[in-house]
């Protein structure tokens, strides 16, 4: 699997220790140039650097044309009412993900709205670090043998980033990967 | 939760970008009135008690 990131996914997930899990699901994840000038913490270039040498990551030049496509879908998001702004960052990596099947690593809330009201994007696979990490569990890269293991995945992920997921949608993954243990026939998942 | 003596205490600009993002949810509108970069912004997210991906 392939993926792009965009620089709120990035900053965010850097700071997880197990940041280097997101090689366990994604062979390579793509990083516009736009995104990797967008970030400026020592701790952050230090792991991108790390990674891009090690080619989990490589860096993205866009082309002009889709960098034309994504100014279109910038402009979009600030002319539809009720969408969330995008700027170019993750505008950039929608454009990628649409044209090459690529899943979108983002926390932008916008990039996840914009499908649903621009057609050509209603296909792109957007993942937040709440999807990454559930599908860390989903598919055993992540071993959680009870729900409190699962839910330390989270907790830990929170605490070390200060990102705080959404409860409700926090319920539904936690539900959806204990659902799945079961299903497997995993003992001792059923919390 | 939001701490919201911490952002009532920022300097306007920020004290604005802060409660405009409570207010939509909206990271990049929020971070330009902020004037900083986004990393810089997401930070004071944080330190304000808010998440992104409102």
């Amino acid at each position: 699997m392939m993926g792009v990131a965009d620089t709120c996914f990035l900053i965010d997930w850097a700071r997880f220790s197990q940041r280097d899990l997101l090689f366990e699901l994604f062979e390579l994840v793509l990083v516009p140039e736009q995104v990797l000038a967008e970030v400026r913490s020592e701790s952050t270039l230090l792991w991108l650097s790390r990674q891009l040498g090690r080619r989990r990551l490589q860096l993205l030049t866009p082309l002009p044309r889709q960098l034309e496509e994504a100014y279109r879908i910038v402009r979009a998001s600030y002319a539809i009412h009720g969408l969330r702004r995008l700027d170019l960052p993750e505008a950039i990596c929608l454009v990628v993900g649409r044209e090459h099947g690529y899943v979108v690593l983002t926390e932008n809330r916008g990039a996840l709205m914009i499908r649903e009201v621009l057609p050509e994007l209603s296909d792109v696979v957007v993942w937040r670090a709440l999807e990454v990490l559930r599908e860390l569990l989903l598919r055993q890269h992540v071993s959680a043998r009870s729900e409190e293991e699962v839910r330390a995945l989270f907790r830990r992920y929170e605490e070390e980033t200060l990102h705080i997921f959404p409860r409700d949608e926090l319920e539904a993954v936690v539900e959806e990967v204990l659902r799945s243990a079961r299903g497997r026939g995993t003992r001792g998942a059923e919390g | 939760m939001a701490d919201w003596d911490f952002i009532r205490s920022q300097p306007p600009r920020l004290r604005a970008a802060l409660e405009l993002y409570v207010e939509t949810g909206d990271l990049r509108l929020a971070q330009r009135i902020s004037g900083l970069v986004l990393e810089d912004f997401v930070e004071l997210l944080k330190k304000a008690g808010l998440r992104t991906g409102l």
